[in-house]
């Protein structure tokens, strides 16, 4: 497959599976930049940037240094009424979540390697609302690093929680993160494209296809 | 009371995929990988497998295949439950013995539909 042409640089193709995301020039950054929106996954071993804006939603960055693969995912578990325990959890709430962490670490491995090989770095899970009912956030936070734990993968590096959304740069291919707190004139787009997610995968559960041979 | 065998080498999966069954009243044995599910299996007589595809040490495609060298498991139904969309992969999984491919985030509902359709 050849290479996508935008502002007259080409933009390397993107790997199977990860077509529908939106990617860019960066021309600030001169580098091919993948956006992620909530709900969605990005792998790439090219030289590339993934960039995400997190509120109370959390991306794990994740890559192989064997085989510099790398990539983010970018999720949230569906908001639930008071009656909410662990039990639905498990039963229900965590499965975007798993499968978020599933892909990642699944394309990630595809190419080579095990879950012991892999490096991981969490970001987000921001309290950026004052009149939330139930700190979202944490809920993102405590998720992912007891699914990690349960996986018996290492965190190296995090920056979670606090009051803050945050702009996320992740290079896949080393490994490397830029953060930026931003300030709360930004909030309001990002509470919205988040709450628009929280409503769409409420209404709209994106099950997978069920197949029988 | 049916028996299954679930088999998923993430811990966290495992435990959801557990939850759901238990919750429906079935009987769950769990395995994190297809060489320790195919060990189980060896033992104890369960009425369905459901199994994730990428795992370490033997994959979900393999272990349809080993079982179907089974006598006890020729015809016992084998769901095959993972985040894999690609077409081979699936035809993989058809062409080895799988009896259905079912694509994460799964929808507990229709999971178990589909389980008591195939064990029916």
């Amino acid at each position: 497959m050849t290479g996508v042409a935008q502002n007259n640089r080409i933009l390397p193709p993107p790997m199977a599976g990860f077509e529908s995301v939106k990617r860019y020039w960066d021309n600030a950054m001169a580098i091919s930049t993948a956006k992620l929106m909530p709900g969605e996954v990005y792998v790439s071993g090219e030289d590339e940037m993934i960039m995400t804006v997190l509120g109370s939603c959390v991306s794990a960055c994740i890559r192989n240094p064997r085989t510099n693969i790398g990539g983010m995912n970018h999720f949230m578990l569906p908001q639930m009424g008071a009656s909410a325990s662990m039990l639905t959890l498990d039963g229900t709430a965590a499965r975007y979540g798993n499968w978020a962490m599933e892909v990642l670490i699944n394309e990630i491995l595809n190419y080579g390697g095990s879950k012991r090989d892999l490096e991981v770095k969490l970001f987000g899970g921001g309290k950026v609302l004052d009149n939330m009912t139930m700190d979202i956030g944490k809920r993102n936070i405590d998720f992912v690093f007891s699914f990690l734990d349960k996986e018996g993968i290492n965190v190296v590096a995090h920056d979670v929680g606090d009051r803050f959304p945050r702009k996320l740069l992740y290079f896949p291919n080393t490994g490397k993160v830029r953060v930026r707190k931003l300030q709360s004139t930004n909030q309001a787009t990002i509470v919205r494209r988040e709450a628009a997610y929280l409503n769409d995968i409420k209404t709209s559960p994106r099950d997978g296809d069920i197949d029988l041979f | 009371m049916t028996k299954i065998l679930a088999v998923d080498d993430s811990a966290s999966m495992r435990q959801m995929v557990v939850f759901t069954l238990q919750s429906a009243g079935y009987d769950v044995v769990e395995a994190s990988d297809g060489q320790k599910a195919l060990d189980i299996a060896k033992g104890t007589s369960f009425d369905l497998v459901l199994s994730d595809v990428n795992m370490p040490v033997m994959d979900g495609i393999e272990l349809v295949k080993e079982l179907r060298q089974i006598e006890a498991y020729k015809y016992t139904p084998i769901l095959m439950l993972t985040t894999e969309t690609a077409g081979d992969k699936k035809m993989a999984g058809k062409n080895a013995g799988a009896t259905g491919w079912v694509v994460k985030p799964f929808n507990p509902d229709k999971l178990l539909a589909t389980i008591k359709k195939v064990t029916g």
